[in-house]
């Protein structure tokens, strides 16, 4: 049973503190996604797993085995690069039963697991081919069979797909679900895309400045984020940010006030300043007696299967986004009025935490 | 536009090919034609003799033991310059303290010209004060007094010794060059599946050198069919024509005896070999573009 | 997970492989140094110490007369000066001729060009031996032997392949967009040439800086075969010459030598930065 387990995982750059002092557990057969800005420290996490860098502090257990000092090919990891890293010398059978000769296993039984491989990627025609002669997803179903072949027990994923077109991404995506589902094998997953975080992960970790913001199942993440960071990294567009203030309403709960909008929470919590979140599908264009507020309409996109509008507003400097259904009709420089969804409100005091 | 070109391109390129013809092309069609011709240097006048010369070279006893010389030399020459400077190259890009230090050492001898480094090499092989006698003697005891250079046996290995220190540092900066190219990425690749130091210089790195390898080769090529002043200042062929090769031969009979129109035929022999080589060298390197590129 | 942390983390195995190939480099070092480290101590020793059996050991004192005998030899003047004559002008004209045919065949590329260009790279790989009668009956018949004339133009012609190569391989990696930027401006090819993609090329400039000064400063067929009088030596003809003239003052052939390694050296060490780049991308990507 593959467990992975970081304990406290740090680590430096000289000055730079690329993951500071990461906990968590990931159970066996697990698909889980590190998200996070540029930078943040996604990559440096899975390279310190798969052991191509060292940790500076803490523990790194895999299937309950201190593997902190062990060899990265020790370690039961398979990791698939952005880049591929596909010998341009091989071919795509020699690249994929790459691990085994070194291993020296048997000719035919290579031969045999390279062929199963694949059948499994749908990629036998291609074996006698060397790297350049391969297109893009090629080269990464190529890459993909590698990491598979040697049954690991984690499989570690960088960005596998950014270096594909739009198209092709959304196709090698379905492939790895398939995968994940075919496998039973714990797999980490680092991307900055947020549909491949969404669509693919049982948990997504939001990584920020070397530190884990947030873990949770996409949905949870999306509904309930925990911070600030988290409620405007989840989600495109982002979710609306607006300076408010919470006061007393009615039967002791707190209504949250902006501008002259003033809306109930349904519980209570303490008055004060507070940031107020609302997620863009939240809005809706309202009959003129339902509105909560009136909104200049800056700029409409039309993206066909709904379109964004984006709101000048009296209380928030930065516009307001809405998503609208495309059959509502609505221009540039109209004055629209619009509706706060009650039942999703997100609130944030000074610090960023959620209220 | 494709008129522009047109002009440039002849405008360019009118200086370059003037020269390469006149000194380069032309030589070597001349060479074919003296070579049929008993000319002898001084006499404008000279015959035609049709295949005499060539006939000659296939009776030659010194052209054969130049030959065989020219084979052994070049072989030498290239391997073990490539093998020592992939060796160096690969030692010193393992990150070990001081690399630029290490680099410029074994870059230095390049820097000296064959004389120097004939003469140097004289000095050591030298039977009664040479560096490689003392030391020798002072490991073994005895009194040796072998004369490296003077014996049959040794000269021409001698002599591959002191070319191979000489041309080492050039192989290893262009392997170092050529290591720098490698992607960090593969490297990765090969600690994840737990290649052995050995299985990845063999399986990965050597593979993907090819490219400088190719470089290394050519250079050594070239300079090892030019080796001709070392072994000019170090031995001048002998003893005995044992350390001969065909460049020294063609010099010997062309410009000692003034036998020019023998000497041509010799040439043309040598032309005919850098042509095969040079076949093999163009083959390979379309090998490597399509694989690299 | 609160009580494993505490637990101090196992430690990294212990590595040597690093320090053996530490202390095997200091000994492949130590034996690549010392033959010119040999060269170097005797050309500080007197003519008596060598004489007495200590070629190889460590000079008891400094002595530099050797180098003010061979600094004050006028023959030794006229031979640097002869080799300069030489090498400096053929270095510039094969890098000048290199540049011009390398960006045609990378920037201006025609029907039959990549054929032209192999012909010209082959060029390298002849020994000098193949047109060695025929140039001597050219500058023969030219009144030309005995004079550097030869050898200035043999060097340039002879260095026309590495350099188109060379060049050609460098310009290749200027961006396309560079050229047509300055087409679109009004350039001409030669300006691009002068004023984008040499600008750019100067790791190649100066790799080949120190391959063509090196290998015409050091050479000795040419200078053996054009030249006959003293006063048109080369150095290294001359260092072979001057070995009757001190034929047991080893210390004087020490300094003569180092002397006449000098200018190479330091060509080297000037454009050392730029060598390995140049090689990487004009040689090794090629
Ligand atoms: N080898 C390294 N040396 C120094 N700094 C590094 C190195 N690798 C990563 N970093 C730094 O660590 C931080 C995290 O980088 P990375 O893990 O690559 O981020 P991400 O993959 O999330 O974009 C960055 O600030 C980066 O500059
Ligand atoms: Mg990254």
């Amino acid at each position: 049973m593959a467990r992975l387990v970081l304990e406290d995982v740090t680590k430096r750059f000289g000055a730079v503190i690329a993951v500071d002092a990461v906990d968590l557990q990931i159970e066996h057969g697990e698909f889980v996604v590190f998200v996070g800005p540029s930078g943040c420290g996604k990559s440096t996490m899975l390279r310190t797993i798969s052991g191509l860098e060292s940790v500076s502090a803490g523990r790194i257990l895999i299937g309950d085995r201190d593997v902190t000092h062990v060899a990265p090919s020790r370690r039961g990891v398979a990791m698939v690069f952005q880049s591929y890293a596909l010998f341009p010398h091989m071919t795509t059978a020699e690249n994929i039963g790459f691990g085994l000769r070194l291993a020296r296993v048997p000719k035919d039984e290579i031969a045999r697991r390279v062929t199963d491989v694949a059948k499994t990627l749908q990629i036998e025609a291609l074996l006698d081919r060397y790297p350049r002669q391969l297109s893009g997803g090629q080269r990464q179903r190529v890459a993909i069979g590698r990491s598979i072949i040697r049954d690991p027990e984690v499989f570690l994923f960088d960005e596998p797909l950014s270096n594909l077109d739009a198209a092709l991404r959304v196709r090698m995506r379905l492939e790895i679900a398939r995968l994940r589902d075919r496998l039973d094998a714990t797999m980490v997953y680092v991307t900055h895309d947020q549909t491949e975080a969404m669509t693919l992960a049982d948990r997504i970790v939001v990584f920020n400045q070397g530190h884990i913001e947030q873990i949770g199942a996409p949905v949870e993440l999306y509904d309930a984020p925990a911070n600030l960071f988290v409620a405007g990294f989840i989600g495109a567009p982002a979710m609306n940010f607006i300076p408010a203030e919470i006061e007393a309403g009615e039967n002791g709960k707190a209504n949250v006030r902006f501008g002259a909008v003033s809306l109930p929470i349904g519980r209570e919590a303490a008055e004060g300043k507070v940031t107020f979140g609302v997620r863009p599908e939240h809005l809706s264009v309202a009959a003129e007696s339902e509105h909560d507020f009136l909104g200049r309409v800056e700029i409409v996109e039309k993206l066909g299967a709904e379109s964004l509008v984006y709101l000048q507003t009296g209380f928030s400097k930065a516009p307001i986004t809405m998503r609208i259904p495309p059959e509502l009709s609505v221009h540039a420089g109209e004055e629209i009025p619009v509706r706060v969804g009650r039942k999703r409100l997100h609130l944030f005091d000074a610090e960023g935490r959620v209220i | 536009m494709e008129g522009d070109k047109r002009f440039w391109r002849a405008v360019l390129l009118a200086l370059p090919l003037a020269v390469f013809a006149v000194f380069v092309i032309w030589p070597l069609a001349s060479s074919f034609y003296y070579s049929f011709t008993n000319w002898n240097g001084f006499n404008p006048d000279y015959d035609y003799v049709g295949l005499d010369n060539f006939q000659k070279i296939y009776t030659d006893k010194l052209f054969y033991q130049a030959a065989i010389n020219t084979a052994l030399w070049m072989i030498a020459a290239i391997l073990l310059p490539t093998a020592l400077g992939l060796g160096l190259a690969l030692l010193i890009d393992s990150s070990v303290p001081g690399s630029a230090a290490f680099k410029s050492i074994f870059y230095l001898p390049i820097c000296l010209s064959a004389v120097v480094v004939g003469q140097i090499w004289v000095w050591i092989y030298q039977p009664d004060w040479g560096l490689l006698n003392t030391v020798l003697e002072a490991m073994s005891g005895e009194r040796l007094r072998y004369a490296w250079l003077a014996k049959p046996d040794t000269a021409l290995w001698s002599v591959i010794v002191a070319w191979s220190w000489q041309q080492t540092g050039l192989s290893m900066v262009i392997f170092l060059a050529g290591l720098t190219t490698i992607p960090e990425d593969l490297l990765e690749v090969c600690e994840i599946e737990g290649a052995t130091t050995a299985q990845r210089i063999r399986m990965v790195v050597i593979p993907l050198l090819t490219p400088a390898t190719v470089v290394v080769i050519a250079l050594s090529v070239i300079n090892s069919l030019k080796g001709f002043d070392i072994l000019y200042i170090m031995t001048g062929g002998g003893p005995f024509n044992s350390s001969d090769t065909l460049a020294m031969h063609m010099y010997n009979e062309s410009f000692k005896k003034y036998l020019m129109g023998y000497g041509s035929a010799i040439s043309v022999v040598l032309f005919l070999i850098a042509l095969t080589i040079i076949r093999v060298y163009f083959r390979q390197l379309r090998k490597v573009d399509e694989l690299y590129g | 997970m609160a009580d494993a942390a505490v637990l101090p983390p196992a430690r990294p195995p212990f590595n040597p492989w690093p320090a053996v190939i530490f202390v095997a480099l200091i000994v492949l070092a130590l034996l690549f140094l010392a033959p010119t480290a040999g060269v170097l101590l005797s050309s500080v020793k007197t003519t008596r110490e060598i004489a007495l059996g200590a070629l190889w050991s460590i000079p008891a004192e400094l002595y530099l007369g050797n180098y003010a005998e061979v600094l004050a030899n006028p023959a030794v003047h006229r031979y640097l000066l002869n080799t300069v004559l030489v090498s400096a002008p053929a270095t510039v004209a094969s890098i000048a001729l290199g540049a011009l045919a390398g960006y045609v065949f990378a920037k201006l590329p025609f029907r039959g060009s990549n054929l032209l260009f192999l012909v010209i790279v082959s060029g390298m790989f002849f020994p000098p031996q193949v047109i060695l009668i025929p140039l001597f009956r050219l500058f023969n018949a030219m009144n030309l032997i005995d004079t550097l004339w030869p050898l200035i133009v043999i060097h340039t012609a002879m260095g026309i392949p590495i350099c188109t190569l060379l060049m050609r391989n460098f310009f290749a990696t200027v961006p396309n967009a560079l050229r047509e930027a300055a087409i679109l401006e009004g350039a001409n090819e030669w300006q691009v040439l002068i004023r984008v993609a040499l600008p750019l090329s100067l790791p190649a400039l100066a790799v080949l800086a120190t391959l063509q000064f090196t290998w015409i400063w050091n050479d000795f067929l040419w200078p053996l075969i054009f030249t006959q009088s003293d006063e048109k030596r080369t150095i290294m003809l001359g260092i072979v010459n001057l070995r009757g003239q001190y034929s047991v003052a080893w210390g004087v052939q020490g300094a003569l030598s180092l002397i006449a390694s000098l200018p190479t050296l330091v060509v080297f060490l000037f454009f050392q930065r730029y060598f390995i780049k140049g090689m990487t991308m004009g040689a090794v990507k090629g």
